[in-house]
């Protein structure tokens, strides 16, 4: 069989995630780095360095780049959209950290750029393709739990001032503070990612939700603390407790549970209870499955993301999803600024001629 | 096993370490029934057998049990009935099914004898046979309780023999007469077998009567039911039925008070339903006042094993009155069957039954498929 030919991606934004997204990118083994550009040109200069890739020294000279295909952009959220639009307008595909956007408006912008330029475009949410969550999903489809009633996504931690300061990062920025800059807080920034994989794991997403946040202990115009309540879109229900404030005792846990059994996500693995024979399994009992391989969650994403280009397709992880991602997150904003329930905004393929 | 040695054994259990108690009462059984087996001089033998886990949860599980005894039969199972309603009642924990898990289900089988213990007399090995037995590859059984499937009869349809034994002493204390209209409360299993029991008894119409027309093709079959009413539809009137017998084969409180008011006056309601409810708030005696109806109670734990004096009819004389009907096409069961299925299934079979059986009527587990790949396991 014919090797795939790499994808020429170039690099935008070299802070800190940025630089796990280039090394995960080259190991990936299905790109090659054909540039790598930051407004903080030391910071790109050495990731270029590492990566032996050429420096990129404007966003313009990698925009005009002939030998770019593709860019991934790992940058503040507010320059999601501009960064997008332009890059497809130069016939670049596009790999965006999540969350794809600060709110639908502007995702909304980038697809219709992106459709109209012919471009593909795919946003970064790759922990689903972590070995625990991708067993989880093929326990789950094997009928693990029936028919699901319940999610519940408890994520806490502690973020201290650096972060928000940007003074842990190569590329200091104090960006994260601003809701202007990314629209929100712990919710959008870190359990959109949590979001994601459990929507993807139960193919559910909610339909209503009700949300409370606050800004309690973080130097920060955003949210540092949420809770949300939500009705999912086959009746059962979810719920969400987060927070960038919990010192000492944070935790993370995902639970699923329907009419035939439960199951857990964390840290320490996947359990799961069933009454049904599932993955060769007894029912009737509980299992925790704690060894899984080591796989880079990021090189798989861009690994399957230039396979879609070469072949045409759509990427696995697609606009839609990053859509309704944000649709969820932009209602539970809503939801406590009005002090009422609100209705999740659906995904319409092409509002514009409908 | 001595008494004081299960006393003994019992009182030590919760002092192993939980993590241990699986593997310590594994080999404890193990061990048991090869001392039972060297003390009786019998071989131990290797099955499969479906478990109850707990509520609501059914499994395929390897199982080991003695040749025959003296007087028993050991036989390798072709076919086993499910018993929709004993054994759904147990899966689900409804009142009055209370049992403790692991519990092994089944008691209609019918397969072929492998080995006869030497006072069993009249069986050799090869014989068709039904009887009580679990739902299992193979079991034994004591001699008396089995009964030679007569040839011109499939294995199959004589699985359901026990079934058919609940529902014929129940349809003798109705005591048909020619013409009767007879209404059969419930339709699954018991009641569909009603259908035909009451039709080959010589009634002169019919009646099916269930909450949902999910089973009305079945129950219309030839030889079933001759109308079917569903007991939600809103033109229901069970005061229009006036049957003169009325079979009650749900089992629930609510159901006997439907199946009185489908009694015309001076009918006769007989309740084969195994009760399976809390009867509270029930005014019956005013309810069989009223109408001055007879009721009859006909659960199989009232028929002799053996009495067979006049007026009486034996389990064994019911058993071999079953056969016969099917052999001369009295009655025919093979149309209620409505899912044959592997024992490896068994977990869907029983999640199935759990939530209420759907539109299965009679589930026969073929102990033939799959036979070869778990005697390999």
């Amino acid at each position: 069989m014919k090797a795939m030919e790499p994808l020429r991606l170039a690099i935008a934004g070299a802070g800190g995630i940025a630089q796990h997204n280039a090394r995960s990118a080259a190991a990936s083994g299905a790109v090659r780095i054909a540039g790598v550009f930051d407004v903080n040109h030391r910071a790109a200069r050495d990731l270029a360095r590492a990566l032996r890739a050429p420096f990129l020294a404007s966003w313009e000279a990698l925009l005009a780049d002939p030998a770019v295909e593709a860019v991934l952009i790992s940058t503040p959220h507010h320059l999601h959209r501009p960064m997008t639009i332009e890059a497809a307008a130069h016939g670049k595909h596009v790999l965006v950290e999540k969350p794809v956007a600060n709110n639908l408006l502007e995702a909304r912008q980038m697809d219709l750029a992106c459709r109209q330029a012919g471009v593909q475009l795919t946003v970064n949410y790759s922990f689903r393709y972590l070995p625990r969550i991708r067993k989880a999903k093929q326990l789950i489809d094997d009928g693990a739990l029936g028919e699901i009633a319940g999610i519940q996504i408890i994520n806490h931690q502690f973020k201290d001032a650096g972060y928000w300061s940007g003074a842990r990062s190569n590329s200091p920025d104090d960006w994260r503070a601003s809701r202007a800059k990314c629209g929100g807080g712990y919710l959008i920034m870190n359990v959109c990612h949590v979001i994601d994989y459990m929507s993807c794991l139960t193919g559910l997403k909610a339909d209503r939700v009700y949300a409370e946040y606050a800004t309690r202990g973080s130097p920060a115009e955003v949210e540092d603390i949420v809770s949300v309540s939500g009705r999912l879109s086959n009746g059962g229900v979810c719920s969400i407790s987060a927070s960038s404030i919990m010192r000492g005792t944070g935790q993370a846990e995902e639970r699923v549970w329907g009419t035939n059994g439960s199951l857990i996500v964390s840290g320490e693995g996947v359990s799961f209870y069933s009454t049904r024979p599932v993955d060769g399994r007894r029912p009737g009992k509980l299992y925790t499955l704690k060894k899984f391989p080591e796989v880079n969650w990021t090189a798989e994403w861009i690994r399957g993301f230039a396979q879609s280009v070469r072949q045409g397709q759509r990427p696995e992880i697609s606009f839609q999803q990053a859509w309704e991602n944000l649709a969820f997150i932009q209602a539970a904003y809503e939801s406590m600024e009005r002090g009422s329930a609100v209705g999740v905004e659906p995904y319409v393929a092409d509002p514009g001629t409908s | 096993m001595p008494r004081w040695l299960e006393k003994l054994l019992g009182a030590l259990f919760p002092y192993v370490p939980a993590p241990m108690r699986p593997a310590f009462k594994r080999a404890f059984l193990w061990t048991l029934i090869r001392v039972q087996g060297l003390a009786s001089g019998r071989g131990v033998r290797q099955g499969w057998r479906i478990e109850f886990l707990d509520f609501e949860i059914a499994y395929l599980e390897p199982f080991e049990y003695l040749r025959p005894g003296p007087g028993e039969i050991e036989v390798a199972a072709h076919f086993s009935a499910v018993s929709p309603g004993t054994e759904r009642a147990v899966l689900c924990g409804l009142p009055g099914a209370r049992r403790s898990f692991p519990y092994y289900p089944g008691y209609s089988c019918a397969g072929i004898v492998e080995r006869a213990g030497a006072r069993a007399r009249g069986f050799r090995p090869g014989d068709r046979v039904a009887g009580r037995l679990k739902h299992a590859s193979a079991g034994t059984a004591a001699a008396e309780l089995l009964f030679r499937v007569p040839d011109g009869v499939g294995l199959e349809a004589a699985s359901f023999i026990e079934l058919g034994i609940i529902t014929l002493q129940g349809m003798r204390k109705a005591r048909i007469a020619p013409g009767d209209r007879v209404a059969v409360l419930g339709q699954g299993l018991i009641g569909q077998l009603a259908n035909r029991i009451a039709r080959a008894s010589g009634a002169g119409e019919v009646i099916a009567v269930a909450p949902s027309r999910a089973r009305a093709p079945v129950s219309m079959r030839p030889g079933g039911a001759d109308r079917f009413l569903a007991s939600r539809d809103p033109d229901f009137d069970p005061g229009a039925v006036l049957a003169d017998v009325v079979i009650e084969a749900v089992g629930t409180p609510e159901a006997i008070v439907t199946a009185v008011r489908c009694a015309r006056r001076g009918g006769r309601v007989v309740l084969l339903g195994s009760s399976r409810g809390l009867s509270r708030g029930i005014d019956l005696g005013a309810l069989l006042q009223q109408g001055a109806i007879e009721m009859v109670g006909a659960h199989i734990s009232d028929l002799p094993a053996v009495d067979d004096s006049p007026g009486r009819h034996s389990y064994r004389h019911e058993g071999e009155l079953f056969l016969e009907m099917l052999r001369c096409g009295r009655l025919s069961v093979d149309e209620l069957v409505t899912w044959r299925a592997a024992p490896d299934e068994c977990n869907a079979v029983y999640e199935k039954l759990a939530r209420g059986g759907g539109e299965h009527v009679a589930i026969i587990l073929d102990w033939r498929r799959g036979r070869a790949t778990r005697e390999a396991a």
